[in-house]
């Protein structure tokens, strides 16, 4: 039985990587957003980092966790797209007449979106390297980002799914993807600290889980460690990824229906 | 023995429109069985009931004797679908979409090659078979989706519209594969809104319109049904108000005249002994001064036969394939 899950979802993972390996469009589409905001931030913020209260050593460290989030939030849109994509194309429409199970096709999209999202995240946190940042935590932290990123990414995706299975229209789920993205992310702890955040903005902050994702991110790469920060991250991604799932779940069954 | 038999099939959309209303037809193993009607008759709803993707209303679909909503995973392993829109990854090769479709119904990665190996041969894609299926003309996609229904050997296979949007060379050269793969032992289900198709390929058809079978057999007995020739009398367009009407008038008062219809701008009639009953048609028109522009004498067609059981003429629309986006994507469709 599990086997048999084991080699549906491999079946279908294939299917994606070949394509991303075949049209590399697949990898970088929503890439060059968070590529753009690294180069580009890192340099016109830079004298942010001679703000008393900023508390840390230059603005690149400071963002560089932000923009591997938001590589994950980006991709997760991504996944809404190629959703809507499969369906025009008749192909979702196939994966349902064969003798596979419902869970595997959803599994089989999972399991693709995180191996695009880690591989996306690593090109990122590579090129940083290359512009100077550091990091605190070594290889096993880098790693412990991957992870924690693609995690959120997937219950971000949700979202996105919803947006697609809902809509059926890839610019739609384009679209909205950016609208819920952009706000959320500047209304978090993203882009400055929340000492520095106006006061209204520094509550709206701590509500927002992109907030705790970079919490974690940015501690990993300039502090250490911080166990607390990481379990918190988990939790919150842990309780959207229920909210999110769980609908683009029914949304999926809604259309198959 | 029945391969598809549909009992008493309703299919209510959310929002109320009845998609398909109490159908009943029967499949016999071995048949290239069509469904005949117009865009929006039914024909998708009724096919996508058939291969386990919509659920009816009321009413049952079975496929070798199994209900398609209750074992649907055990129908699924008999049957074969391409569907309209093709469904084939742009992005892979032609040998990868058949390998990904022979796994995907249990097929080791090696057994998979082979077949895809072997269909690709049969569709006439061996030279094309490692090129991206995103530069196939539609054709080749056509052709390309129909192999892919096949990787598993399927009993029975549904064809939804095999041949809209493709040329007459082409058309033709699906027909004779098609014809190839019933005799191989394949039944095959079709839809099409193509007369001509309908004709040359189903050795029976069922004629749906606004989600009811109208009638049902083989198109030959269907036309011989219509009980003789047909007479289509074209009104003059400059004929004064009632011109029409005044026809339909005067021909169903001719002896041996039947099933006199009026559509357009044309009086259709069956003339029971059409030549040599055709004297007295012309006298009484004459008589009547009826502004004649055409008069057509003809052995009846499907397209007479779906006038008389519709009331209407079979109208052929093309349909646009939906517009997708993702980068590397925006590309040629059929």
């Amino acid at each position: 039985m599990m086997g048999r899950v084991l080699r549906e979802i491999h079946i279908l993972w294939g299917r994606n990587m070949r394509k991303l390996v075949r049209i590399p469009m697949l990898l970088f589409f929503s890439l060059f957003q968070p590529l753009l905001f690294l180069i580009l931030f890192s340099q016109v913020f830079s004298s942010m980092a001679k703000l008393p209260g900023f508390g840390y050593d230059n603005y690149l460290q400071f963002l560089v966790p932000t923009i591997v989030g938001l590589t994950a939030l980006n991709s997760a849109f991504q996944s809404g797209m190629g959703m809507v994509n499969d369906m025009d194309a008749g192909l979702l429409d196939k994966f349902l007449i064969a003798p596979i199970r419902r869970s595997s096709i959803l599994l089989g999209k999972i399991v693709a979106d995180a191996t695009r999202m880690s591989l996306q995240a690593l090109l990122i946190i590579a090129l940083s390297f290359i512009m100077g940042a550091r990091f605190k935590t070594g290889v096993p932290g880098v790693l412990a980002m991957i992870l924690i990123a693609v995690l959120f990414g997937i219950a971000w995706a949700g979202i996105s799914n919803v947006v697609a299975l809902r809509t059926r229209n890839a610019e739609l789920t384009m679209l909205i993807g950016i609208l819920i993205t952009f706000p959320v992310l500047f209304l978090s702890t993203g882009f400055m600290p929340s000492s520095l955040l106006p006061s209204w903005l520094e509550t709206v902050a701590e509500f927002n889980p992109i907030t705790y994702l970079v919490a974690a991110l940015r501690a990993l790469v300039n502090e250490g460690w911080d166990w607390t920060a990481i379990w918190q991250c988990l939790a919150v991604t842990l309780g959207l990824a229920l909210v999110t799932l769980t609908a683009a779940t029914r949304a999926f069954r809604r259309v198959i229906g | 023995m029945a391969i598809l038999e549909a009992q008493d099939l309703v299919k209510i959309y959310p929002g109320g429109v009845k998609a398909v209303d109490r159908v009943s037809f029967t499949v016999e193993e071995g048949e290239i069985f069509g469904f005949l009607g117009p865009n929006g008759a039914g024909k998708t709803t009724t096919i996508r009931m058939g291969v386990t993707l919509l659920a009816p209303t009321s009413g049952r679909i079975a496929v070798d004797g199994i209900d398609v909503t209750q074992r649907p995973e055990e129908v699924r392993r008999r049957i074969g679908y391409a569907a309209q829109a093709v469904g084939v990854d742009d992005d892979l090769t032609a040998r990868e979409n058949l390998i990904l479709q022979g796994r995907l119904y249990g097929l080791s990665t090696r057994q998979a090659a082979e077949k895809a190996a072997e269909l690709l041969e049969v569709i006439d894609l061996a030279d094309a078979a490692n090129r991206r299926a995103g530069t196939f003309s539609g054709g080749m996609r056509k052709r390309l989706d129909l192999a892919q229904a096949l990787v598993h050997h399927p009993r029975l296979l549904f064809l939804d519209e095999p041949t809209t949007g493709l040329d007459p060379q082409n058309r033709r050269a699906l027909w004779s594969y098609l014809r190839e793969l019933n005799e191989s032992g394949v039944t095959i289900f079709l839809t099409t809104q193509y007369l001509e198709e309908a004709d040359v390929l189903c050795g029976r058809l069922a004629i749906i319109d606004h989600g009811q079978l109208r009638v049902e057999g083989a198109p030959a007995a269907l036309k011989a049904g219509l009980g003789g020739d047909m007479v289509t009398v074209t009104v003059s367009s400059e004929a004064a108000d009632g011109a029409l009407e005044r026809t339909h008038a005067v021909l169903a008062a001719v002896p041996g005249c039947q099933d006199v219809t009026t559509h357009d701008s044309a009086v259709t009639v069956v003339l029971q002994d059409g030549a040599s009953q055709l004297a007295g048609l012309v006298r009484a028109l004459d008589a009547a001064q009826v502004p004649v522009a055409r008069l057509e004498l003809a052995e009846p067609t499907l397209d007479d036969v779906f006038l008389r059981h519709t009331g209407e003429r079979l109208r052929v629309e093309e349909v646009k394939p939906p517009s997708r986006m993702l980068p590397g994507r925006r590309r040629r469709r059929s």
